[in-house]
């Protein structure tokens, strides 16, 4: 009887925490495969939580266009997938945490136009213009007036810069536009000079 | 508000075509819309960006003298400044109190004095002499402080390419 006593009063917190334990190996174990990914966890769920949702990616781009893409994507792969959680965080200036190099998510394909069609939402870009268009003699049109040996009639500096105010709108765009040939035109012929 | 903006646009537009700056176009895309620009600036002289032309979109805000416009470059412009993107990196172009950073002064930021004018001439000397406290384009950046001629060269061949040359 005495010796029974401390014997089962030893017992009873030890079976509790064998208990506790178990119960916690056991739930860990079961959940862990549907857990969102911890860093370096299973390939199955690493896979899932690699699929980034792209609308988000796009819409967080075209607010940000500094940002990176991946950057993005990482902000939003680690907080759940809120737009308005890392739009707060960086619009407080706090900017985002680079990725992981390891980290490469199935991003990079549609990263390539989503910039071109985010940015250039503007309503006269469509024209060829919204693939960026480097080449200024393609982009204003200008082909048939470049590389032709036949002297064109050169404006003087003096007309060029002084371009009257028309009261009529098209020929306010006229000019405008005139204006805009000429300065490329002139460039490039000044440069053709130069390097020739 | 929406008439404001647009009278003052309107005779920004006015001055910039009878009064040009040098080395400076800059107008409505269409007239119809006040609010989206087509700028053209000539790089500076004794610039590598010297005999290019760089055309620039401006955009301006609803509430525009109140607020500035953003600028971006429609071609690639590699300068520490200018975003790949193309967008322009300006003291000028920040609204009053909009400095995460602390580095600029008040006056250098966008206020309804300012205008399209000087927003472009700001621009065009940023071009000359980049500004390497807050750089855009990084890479730009590292380049321009530690290879200079390297970077020179790249813009060069830039101009030269922009030129179909």
């Amino acid at each position: 009887m005495a010796e029974s006593t401390p014997q089962t009063s030893i017992n009873i917190p030890q079976i509790l925490t064998v208990a506790l334990v178990g119960f916690f190996a056991i739930r860990w174990f079961l959940n862990k495969p549907a857990s969102p990914s911890t860093p370096g966890s299973s390939a199955s769920s690493s896979q899932r939580g690699q699929q980034p949702d792209l609308t988000k990616i796009n819409q967080l781009a075209t607010m940000f266009p500094q940002l990176d893409r991946r950057t993005i994507a990482w902000d939003l792969h680690r907080n759940g997938g809120s737009v308005p959680a890392t739009t707060e965080r960086v619009l407080s200036g706090r900017g985002l945490d680079a990725p992981p190099v390891t980290w490469q998510p199935n991003i990079a394909a549609p990263g390539q136009q989503a910039p071109a069609t985010g940015t250039t939402s503007g309503s006269a870009r469509k024209d060829g213009v919204g693939k960026r268009e480097d080449d200024l003699i393609t982009r204003y049109n200008l082909q048939g007036r470049v590389g032709g040996k036949g002297k064109e009639a050169v404006p003087s500096e003096e007309e060029q810069r002084r371009s009257t105010w028309s009261s009529d709108k098209a020929v306010r765009a006229e000019v405008l536009r005139k204006r805009r040939e000429e300065m490329v035109l002139a460039a490039r012929r000044k440069l053709e000079a130069k390097g020739a | 508000m929406n008439s404001v903006a647009s009278k003052r646009l309107f005779q920004e537009y006015k001055h910039l075509t009878t009064d040009p700056p040098d080395g400076i176009t800059a107008g409505p895309v269409n007239e119809d819309d006040l609010f989206v620009w087509e700028a053209m600036i000539l790089g500076p002289e004794g610039t590598p960006y010297e005999g290019g032309v760089f055309p620039a979109e401006l955009k301006f805000p609803k509430d525009y003298p109140l607020m500035p416009p953003t600028m971006r470059f429609l071609g690639s412009v590699w300068h520490p400044n200018v975003y790949p993107n193309g967008v322009v990196c300006i003291s000028i172009l920040h609204a009053p109190g909009d400095d995460p950073n602390h580095y600029e002064q008040a006056s250098e930021r966008w206020s309804p004095i300012q205008s399209v004018e000087k927003i472009l001439i700001s621009v065009m000397s940023m071009i000359a002499e980049p500004n390497d406290e807050s750089p855009a384009n990084v890479d730009a950046a590292r380049m321009w402080r530690e290879r200079r001629p390297e970077f020179e060269k790249r813009v060069r061949a830039d101009v030269r390419r922009s030129l179909g040359l």
